[in-house]
């Protein structure tokens, strides 16, 4: 008799399927691009972003049996035996899509988990190959602990990773500037629009839009912040990074958090630079998200009096 | 070698890395080479979008880097990335400038901004003060 928590299918290699879809779809953005001029592309920015595609991989294969032993081991302590039922698989796509939500917020919140995700926002264009720009240190810098709450409530693990996967390919599309709005599907999926915004560097759109699937999360969380047509998005990350070198794409936020550690001072200190905020610094003044935002929304205000002034 | 070639892992990554060079090569071939150009005007007006304005700047002939002083004393690194232009605003402190003929070198506290290297037509005087340690 079969395991009620085995799968009760064999979980194809979902990611690896998705592959020709991905070059196909990329093939045919730059096909709409080159015609349309709607959306960029360049050929250094596009080799790079496929080059730490390429090189997440190789660190999956090398690292990615980490998390899925943290997830068998945490899983030996579940609270419950859910099995591979319909209601249950339900219940895990919206757990994983939770789960992803604070993953991706804290990522960009403290610098230990930016430290990785960085590389995912530092092309200054965006497009689909922008979505194959992914992390080499994700599992070694402990991203997964924030998928270990399912498998301790008793999600078996293969369908966590199952739905982890099926996040990672859907949220492939979205990375373009060739589709605008999409209607009704704004309210509750996470659509290209909304993502524009995610990877936009313009104060007004820092910190916003961690969704995976559903937006729904960042509505409910208060970080949804919708597209304007009026402002211009300007992509990448705050301190623009000067270089298409896949290697310090990949290390360099991990370098600077480690050098400034070193030359810490108090223990404050090095709590602060490697869990306090992206730019934190003792004497405030390194530029963070929040200082950006506090800056450009007093500029917002004082400029209705300059021109009242006028 | 048989052996490893017959491993689906680095088969897949064997196929991954072709499949880039594909896709760069399609890149390549639909003209997305096209890289911006820095003149006197787009520094000063990305000098503006931060808040700062220029004091003196050098240009490399090939237009893709640049080096400027803005009014406050710090400097301004400008390099063309594709279609873009990459700056960072640092304090002259932040920076170690070397100045050889014909060639500027600059390197960053903040490793993850690579050095920048660029060729001089000239050498103008601000620039030999800064690299003597004056501001």
């Amino acid at each position: 008799m079969a395991n009620p928590l085995d799968p009760p299918f064999d979980i194809p290699p979902i990611i690896t399927y998705a592959v020709p879809g991905f070059v196909l779809l990329i093939i045919i953005e730059m096909i709409v691009v080159r015609l349309t001029k709607k959306g960029r592309y360049d050929f250094a920015d596009s080799a790079t972003s496929l080059s730490m595609g390429f090189g997440n991989r190789v660190f999956g294969v090398l690292f990615g049996g980490l998390a899925i032993a943290a997830y068998y081991w945490v899983y030996q302590f579940r609270l419950f035996d859910l099995g591979w039922t319909i209601p249950v698989m339900v219940a895990c796509f919206f757990a994983e899509d939770l789960a992803y939500y604070w993953f991706h917020r804290i990522a960009h919140e403290r610098r230990w988990f930016w430290a990785s995700h960085i590389i995912h926002h530092s092309s200054q264009h965006y497009n689909l190959t922008t979505a194959l720009r992914q992390t080499w240190t994700g599992t070694l810098g402990l991203s997964f602990i924030f998928w270990l709450p399912l498998v301790y409530i008793g999600f078996p693990p293969l369908m966590v990773l199952m739905f982890s996967a099926i996040s990672l390919v859907y949220q492939f599309w979205i990375h373009t500037e060739t589709i605008g709005r999409m209607g009704p599907l704004e309210w509750v999926m996470n659509t290209p629009s909304h993502h524009r915004v995610h990877h936009a560097t313009n104060p007004k759109y820092l910190d916003a839009n961690y969704a995976g699937v559903l937006i729904i999360w960042d509505r409910l969380f208060g970080t949804f912040v919708a597209e304007d047509d009026k402002e211009q998005i300007h992509y990448g990350i705050i301190s623009q990074l000067g270089t298409f070198n896949p290697l310090r794409v990949a290390f360099h936020e991990w370098i600077g958090m480690f050098r400034d550690v070193r030359n810490a001072k108090s223990f404050r200190e090095v709590l602060g630079y490697t869990f306090g905020p992206p730019g934190w610094s003792p004497d405030g003044s390194r530029k963070t998200s929040a200082s950006i935002k506090r800056a450009w929304a007093e500029r917002q205000q004082q400029q209705p009096s300059a021109i009242a002034a006028e | 070698m048989e052996n490893i070639l017959a491993d689906p892992v680095v088969l897949e990554l064997i196929g991954s890395a072709a499949v880039i060079l594909l896709m760069v090569g399609v890149a390549a071939i639909l003209g997305f080479r096209i890289a911006a150009r820095l003149d006197e005007d787009e520094l000063k007006r990305l000098a503006a979008a931060e808040g700062a304005w220029v004091q003196d700047f050098v240009i490399a002939p090939d237009k893709r880097r640049a080096l400027a002083r803005l009014t406050d004393g710090k400097l301004m690194i400008a390099r063309v990335m594709g279609l873009d232009t990459s700056i960072r605003i640092v304090a002259p402190g932040a920076v170690r400038l070397k100045l050889r003929p014909g060639r500027l070198e600059l390197a960053f506290a903040d490793i993850g901004y690579p050095p920048l290297h660029m060729r001089l037509k000239d050498q103008p005087a601000w620039l030999a003060e800064l690299a003597s340690g004056g501001n």
